[in-house]
């Protein structure tokens, strides 16, 4: 007979327990990955806002999502590599019996946060999805949820979340994930920064349905409470930005360099979008030389070179070749360059709105010279240059041309550059910059305003997936729709 | 009366024949050849003598007055048949068997000494699915009676001798999803076809129960050749074939326009004062400028050492276009069998070796087999057998598969520019050994997508070996007349070795990478066996045994990260950043089985078979581990009652039979993943695919009856059945929503249906003593159904994708199993078609229309039936043997057409259209294209649609429709084929021209052809019957199809 004292349905070769930690750090690095990464296969929101465009191919650029099965990439990347592991993670924290209480809270704190940051990207990115059905492979047909409510929910989550972080008393016992805190391990008091990150998402969260009437106390409550002694629990330096620290070694690189950096590929798919780049020289913008190489035409016969410019590939047309254009910036295309996913500039952006909706007191003009000071800071950009940027008439607060949606919308479109996802979602929603789609005769391209359901959703859970897309506009699953809270 | 002496010799290898019964016709006096073959009667002058032996077709000659008369003595197919071997090695005679169960001579499947004898299997027997793919030594699938389990292996099992050997497929799932991959084939093309007796393939679970889980995909039943008692016998072939592609499989391309996506060339450039325009480098498409004899700067005026270094060349169609790319491929086969014995001993001894190069440069594939088997009889009634064999193989430069840079097809058929002369670019990497290629990136520094495809070949190859050892050894002890035991321990073992590199200077990431496979599986079985006749007309065999199996797996797979650190070493060490950490893999099995049998004959007319079995196996959880199954069968040969002189034999059968399955090992408990840390950072993370450790064994019932009938003594018969098959509580890795923590679970639910007839028939037009004429004729058409798959909360799911892991294949196809239709249903985006005139509606531009929903079911890669007809012509010494084989139907989406007609490299993209102009002029210019259709509002189509760039502005495949691309239903073809499959002419030399030869017992001659002509098929520019791999996804979809090779040669056979 068998023998039954070896159970050969034991791997051997992979564990079966494992620390919550670990299973933590890799939630976050999918997440930031997922945000990050200009993969066409995955996520095509730098073509959407048109900082980038391509050279040879223009299914993306054109916003076409079924050659590949992108919306499905996206999807599974956050469902299943991050809030998958951050709810096993929680599952592992919530029965250790002999941790630190005060640990204890700290890290379940941190995943709160980062599940919030998940679901209101799937959320902002799809519209109704499933929720609390969601994550139960004991149920997979799970029913899908209306995203504002949802929305609101997450809001809550986040509050309770924050109520869990504790900074006192201090080290060695304000310890969260410790050394699988990507974002902040090395800081002083590194709770104290979850603290910063928690309420400038949540100040964050609470802006995007600043839109919706019916909303209004719950916004005002939550910008109320996140700004709440002056800002004290705000990131209020770059120093304080949430930033994911890529390595030098594959897989862990910055997807960005996977998909630009020659080290990587040889493909030379992407350069910046002319979109980008005309309105940067339109005000000498001195982050163009953090972001993009110059281009030098190729002088004739015997002629000196003439000076470069800057100078994007036109946005959804075919640009080739590529040399005939800027391209992006080794600091861009680095291996090691870092991502973001809130940082000091966007708070500030979003405290000028705050106050231009009266939510808070205070001085937008202010706020939003905080932001663009801090993104070109942040690129680099010495303090003169910053002040001479700021003191152009199509930049100062005062003379920049629209009302503040677009003044706000179109610095933070800029200063949200390498942040494709982000920029989507505050383009929708300040509608500003205008970005126009490409033309090309005889057809009708419009900018996405969400992600199409993943195609296997119809395969393998079609019913639900009906149910959603029944309540869209129009009733069919396009990308033309509008979310809840996108107004116009 | 007179005194006759004579011999006996073998009509197949010469050798002497003992034991052959002589009789003298009319009367019951006779006699029995010796060991030597050698005989003596007395007879009467003017008699007649009849020569019988199992296995070889009866004899009768006239004795016309002589005293001596030497016969040979040829095998019959339909002779040999009488005896059958089936499960566990047990012979059983055809009469009594209540299943369908099809042989096929070893002779016949080494004819074309083709060293892959899986894929010769292919139109040989009904019930048989083969798929032979047309890259060296690339996996054949084999599928018996349909696909039963939706996600599980359906291969059949393939048996030596009694003993499962593993049948293997290595290649990534990323390979058999059709993503850059290397089909390394599959372990049964380690069987050596010269040491193959015979193959009898069990085709229903009544066949094959006694082998248990494994058999209910069918059994491929290999005898190996023994040796015989008192003689010594050596065979040696020497063959040698060549290889060349079949055009007709291989794409053509438009010559009207060169590479590019738009019809201008990038701007001028100029060298030594000479400006010419500069053809765009980084477009992998032929949509670029009509060729007008323009001069250019071409790619080779930017390779510093080509004659045209910043020389303006011609802008034209290639002279050499990719065809020159393929060579002739060459194969030697040699080998030797020297096999016999003495009154108590018989061995054999066989090596054969084959050396063969592929039609892509730099490929090679070296095979060599050793076989050895002898047995003892210690006493009258011990007998010991032990075999051993060993195969090694050696490939260098497999071809790479799918959709990928290395997979010369996919550049050729999908992203080609038609300026490239492939002879150029042959000489430009010969020249100093660069990688000069057309598709430089814009900076002109290393190529963008598609390296030199000599560079590929020769720089970026692969290697591999495979061991692979089989042996056994069993003693048979007859405890008295009617009863005996036999006892064997077998072991076969795998090891396996892969490296795949890209070299510096390549347009991937340099790497090596490293895959280390071992295998063993050991079998010990014990088997009691009676054979006894309960009376006067009653007989009962009856058998029961115990088979343990063990089974390991062990595989490690690493690659360098980051880069090589040195170019051209391909070491681990040499890792440019710290490598990830390898991915081990563990999986052992365990299942014990006990059966038993017992088979009541009464009068050698009507048998009933009934047989059990229960397995505990190891990959199942503990409470569910044990399942038993039962089948019943009965025949009853009715030709004994009839008194019809027409009808020689006639026998119907029926039978039940219940297999039941274990689950794929490390299913049951769930375990994590372990990314690789990020520095000192260690990441863990939940698996994509639930584990469950509730599941219970897979079940298939099955029904079988049929009819065997020869008539007008054995000029004409057939064999026909009808089956179905039902496998139902499937174990799934089903396919779920992202949105629930995995992509995969494991369920124990679903239903496939298999039902079908096979048809095999011979016929005998013509039987003389000088000439006679042979014909095999196999059918098989199944049908079969997805019935059920899983419900969650009562809500039915109807619809799971199949390829591995869940995935799309590239170009937003999937193979799916979907409820109330075939296996493997392709969907996608099809077209729209108007609801009252059925015609496919465009839209206002004058593209096809896809239908919203890429879930449309577009294609059924299933055939609807298989046919092969095989026709054996004997004039005297010479023979003549060719086998059509023929499949009806079976769809597949061909990502070739997909592509290749939207980057313009195809025919259909450019030339006139309907008007006389160029289809590749604007609409305004009288240019573009229109489709057959009709408006949304159901009047015919009268707008032309652009067809002018491939930037959007195409009629066809994956851009048009300003980008959406065409429906995906545009890229499904009818798969169906006739092909002649094999020819053989064989010479043997008369033994009177060989009596000076004295160790010479026979020669023959042969003139051999394989895949000689497709005969009719209806997908342009591709062999339908090309695939990616075996298993599940190997139907329905092309990617990079590799072109069919048609092979022609010679081979001597020597018998000494």
């Amino acid at each position: 007979c068998v023998d039954s004292l070896d159970d050969y349905n034991i791997d051997q070769k992979k564990a079966g327990v494992v620390t919550a930690e670990t299973l933590y750090s890799a939630a976050l690095k999918n997440l930031t990955d997922i945000v990050t990464t200009p993969s066409v296969n995955s996520n095509n929101l730098r073509l959407y806002v048109q900082h980038w465009t391509t050279t040879t191919y223009l299914d993306e650029p054109r916003y076409i999502m079924t050659s590949r099965t992108i919306p499905q990439a996206f999807w599974d990347a956050l469902y299943r590599d991050v809030l998958a592991d951050l709810k096993e993670a929680r599952r592992i924290i919530e029965a250790d019996q002999f941790i630190l209480p005060n640990v204890k809270n700290n890290q379940l704190a941190q995943i709160g946060i980062l599940e919030v940051y998940s679901w209101s990207v799937l959320v902002n990115s799809f519209g109704d999805i499933p929720y609390s059905e969601a994550l139960d492979i004991n149920n997979s047909l799970p029913e899908y949820e209306d995203a504002h409510t949802i929305y609101l929910d997450l809001l809550d989550r986040l509050d309770v979340a924050l109520g869990l972080l504790n900074t006192t008393p201090a080290a060695p016992y304000t310890i969260g994930f410790g050394g699988g805190d990507l974002l902040y391990n090395g800081k002083t008091n590194p709770i104290s920064f979850w603290v910063k990150f928690g309420n400038s998402l949540k100040l964050k969260l609470a802006m995007v349905i600043a839109d919706i009437p019916a909303d209004a106390a719950r916004v005002s409550k939550a910008v109320t409470e996140a700004t709440r002694d002056n800002g004290e629990f705000l990131m209020k330096a770059n120093a304080d930005n949430a930033r994911f620290p890529y390595i030098n070694d594959a897989p862990n690189n910055n997807p960005v360099a996977t998909n630009t950096n020659s080290l990587f590929t040889s493909r030379q798919d992407f350069l910046p979008s002319n979109t980008i780049i005309d309105q940067m020289n339109s005000t000498s913008d001195p982050r163009r030389s953090a972001w993009f190489t110059l281009w030098v035409a190729t002088p004739p016969e015997g002629q000196p070179a003439p000076p470069g410019v800057y100078k994007g590939g036109t946005y959804g047309q075919t640009n080739t070749p590529v040399t005939q254009f800027s391209r992006l910036s080794a600091r861009i295309i680095a291996p090691t360059a870092e991502a973001l996913l809130v940082d000091y500039s966007e708070v500030e952006f979003l405290l000028a709105e705050a106050v231009e909706r009266n939510l808070i007191a205070g001085d937008a003009a202010v706020h939003y010279n905080n932001a663009i000071t801090a993104s070109l800071s942040y690129w680099g950009v010495a303090g003169g240059d910053i002040t001479a940027f700021l003191a152009q008439p199509a930049v100062a607060y005062a003379t920049a041309p629209g009302d503040w949606k677009d003044k706000i919308g179109t610095q933070k479109w800029l200063a949200l550059f390498n942040r494709g996802y982000d920029a989507w979602v505050e383009w929708r929603r300040l509608d500003a910059p205008a970005l126009v789609p490409p033309t090309v005769t005889n057809q009708t391209y419009i900018i996405p305003k969400r992600l199409i359901y993943p195609v296997i959703e119809q395969q393998v859970n079609g019913a639900n997936r009906n149910a959603a897309v029944d309540k869209l506009e129009g009733g069919q699953d396009v990308a033309a729709v509008r979310l809840f809270w996108d107004a116009e | 009366q007179e005194r006759i002496t004579g011999r006996v010799f073998s009509a197949e290898d010469g050798g002497p024949l003992p034991g052959v019964n002589v009789v003298i016709k009319g009367t019951t006096n006779g006699t029995v050849t010796d060991a030597e073959g050698n005989y003596s009667l007395t007879a009467p002058p003017d008699g007649v003598l009849i020569f019988s032996f199992i296995g070889l077709a009866t004899q009768e000659v006239a004795i016309g007055g002589q005293t001596s008369l030497v016969v040979n003595m040829a095998s019959d197919s339909r002779q040999l048949s009488e005896v059958v071997v089936t499960a566990l090695g047990i012979e059983r005679s055809k009469n009594e068997l209540p299943y369908s169960a099809q042989e096929v001579r070893g002779e016949d499947m080494t004819r074309n000494r083709s060293t892959n004898f899986v894929n010769s299997l292919s139109g040989r027997a009904a019930g048989v699915d083969v798929k032979t793919n047309n890259n060296m030594g690339g996996s054949t699938n084999i599928v018996i009676r349909g696909y039963k389990s939706i996600m599980n292996n359906n291969q059949a099992l393939f048996v030596i001798d009694g003993v499962p050997v593993s049948n293997a497929n290595t290649n990534t799932n990323n390979q058999r999803n059709g993503a850059p991959g290397v089909d390394y084939g599959n372990a049964a093309a380690d069987i050596n076809p010269d040491n193959i007796e015979s193959v009898n393939i069990l085709k229903g679970a009544a066949a094959s129960a006694l082998y248990g889980s494994r058999a209910s995909n069918g059994v491929i039943m290999i005898t190996t050749k023994k040796g015989r008692k008192n003689t010594f016998d050596i065979i040696v072939n020497s063959g040698v074939t060549w290889g060349k592609i079949d055009k007709s499989t291989f794409v053509k391309f438009q010559e009207e326009y060169g590479g590019g996506y738009v019809q201008t060339f990038s701007p001028s450039e100029t060298y030594n004062g000479v400006e010419r325009p500069v053809p765009n480098f980084t477009a992998d498409a032929s949509f670029g400028p009509k060729f007008e004899g323009q001069s250019v700067y071409n790619w080779d005026a930017f390779d510093p050492n080509h004659p045209n270094y910043h020389l303006p060349t011609t802008w034209r169609f290639a002279e050499n276009g990719p065809e020159y790319y393929y060579e002739t491929a060459r194969q030697s086969n040699q080998s030797i069998l020297l096999s016999g014995g003495n009154d108590k001993t018989t061995f054999k001894v066989g090596y054969t070796r084959s050396d063969e190069t592929g039609v892509l440069p730099n490929s090679e594939l070296n095979k060599n087999m050793f076989n050895f088997s002898t047995s003892f009889d210690f006493t009258e009634k011990l007998t010991v057998t032990a075999s051993g064999n060993y195969t090694r193989v050696e490939g260098l430069g497999r071809y790479g598969t799918g959709y990928s840079s290395a997979n010369p097809n996919q550049v050729f058929r999908q992203w080609w520019a038609g300026h490239v002369d492939m002879k150029d670019l042959r000489d430009a990497y010969f020249r100093n050994g660069q990688n000069i290629t057309w598709n430089w990136n814009a900076d002109r520094n290393r190529p963008i997508y598609m390296d030199n495809s000599y560079w590929t070949r020769y720089e970026n190859f692969v290697d591999d070996t495979r061991d692979n050892y089989f042996g056994y050894v069993s003693a048979n002890y007859k405890v008295n007349s009617w009863l005996s035991v036999m006892g064997r321990a077998a072991v076969n073992t795998t090891v396996d070795y892969q490296g795949e590199r890209i070299a510096v200077g390549s347009n991937g990431v340099p790497k090596f990478e490293r895959f280390d496979r071992t295998f063993s599986e050991s079998n010990y079985d014990l088997l009691l066996s009676a054979n006894k006749d309960l009376s006067k007309d009653l007989n009962l065999k009856a058998y029961v045994g115990g088979n343990m199996r063990r089974s390991e797996m062990n595989s490690v797979r690493a690659s360098t990260s980051g880069g090589l650190a040195v170019p051209e070493l391909y070491s681990l060490s040499n890792s440019r950043t710290p490598m990830t950490p390898p991915t081990e893999v563990l999986e052992k099995i365990g299942v014990d089985g006990i059966f038993a049998s017992a088979t009541l004959g009464y009068r050698e007319m009507l048998f009933l078979d009934i047989a059990g079995r229960r397995d505990q196996s190891t990959t199942l959880p503990e409470d569910n581990d044990t399942f038993f199954y039962p089948s019943a069968a009965a025949s009853f040969v009715f030709s004994k009652l009839l008194d019809a002189p027409w009808l020689t034999h006639a026998k119907v059968r029926g039978n039940y039979a219940q297999v039941g399955n274990d689950a794929p090992p490390l299913s049951i408990y769930d375990v994590y993943d372990k990314p690789a840390a990020m520095g000192s950072v260690p990441f863990f993370s939940l698996p994509n695919t639930k584990n469950n450790p509730d599941l219970k064994p897979e079940r298939t019932n099955s029904v079988e009856v049929g009819v065997d009938a020869d008539f007008l003594d054995g000029r004409f018969g057939f064999d026909f059945t009808w089956y179905r098959t039902s496998t139902f509580d499937q174990i799934l890795p089903v396919t779920t929503t992202g949105a629930a923590a995995y992509t995969a679970k494991f369920v124990n639910a679903g239903e496939m249906v298999n039902k079908g007839i096979e048809v095999s028939a011979f016929v005998v037009p013509v039987r003389t003593t000088n000439f006679s004429w042979i014909a095999n004729l196999n059918f098989t058409r199944n049908r079969n159904e997805v019935i059920e798959l899983y419900s969650q909360g009562g809500v039915p799911v109807t619809n799971i994708p199949i390829s591995v892991n869940g995935v799309a294949f590239q170009g937003g196809v999937t193979l799916n199993a979907a409820v109330g239709h075939p296996y493997g249903v392709i969907r996608g985006t099809n077209y729209t078609y108007h609801p009252d005139n059925g015609q496919p509606v465009v839209n206002a531009n004058g593209y096809y229309l896809p239908t919203a929903s890429s879930s449309e079911i577009i294609g059924d890669p299933n055939p609807s039936w298989l046919g092969g007809i095989n026709n054996t012509l004997k004039y005297k010494n010479l023979s003549l043997s060719f086998l059509v084989d023929i499949r009806q139907g079976g769809d597949i989406f061909s990502l070739d057409m997909w592509y290749g007609d939207g980057s313009g490299v195809t025919p259909i993209t450019a030339g006139l259209n309907d008007k006389g102009n160029p289809k590749r002029d604007r609409v305004a210019d009288g240019g573009g294209v229109l489709l057959p259709g009709v408006n949304q509002d159901g009047t015919p189509n009268t707008t032309y649609a652009e067809n002018y760039n491939g930037s959007g502005a195409t009629a066809y495949g994956y851009v048009a429709n300003g980008g959406g691309g065409a429906p995906r239903a545009a890229y499904v073809y009818d798969g169906s084929y006739v092909k002649l499959r094999e020819a053989a002419i064989t010479y043997t030399i008369p033994a009177s021209l060989l009596t000076g030869l004295k160790f010479v017992k026979g020669i023959d001659v042969s003139v051999i052809g394989r895949n000689l002509w497709i005969i009719h098929k209806n997908m342009e520019y591709s062999d339908p019957e090309e695939s990616m791999s075996s298993g599940n996804t190997a139907m329905g979809y092309q990617s990079g199809a590799y072109p069919t090779v048609r092979n022609y040669g010679f081979n001597v056979k020597f018998r000494f």
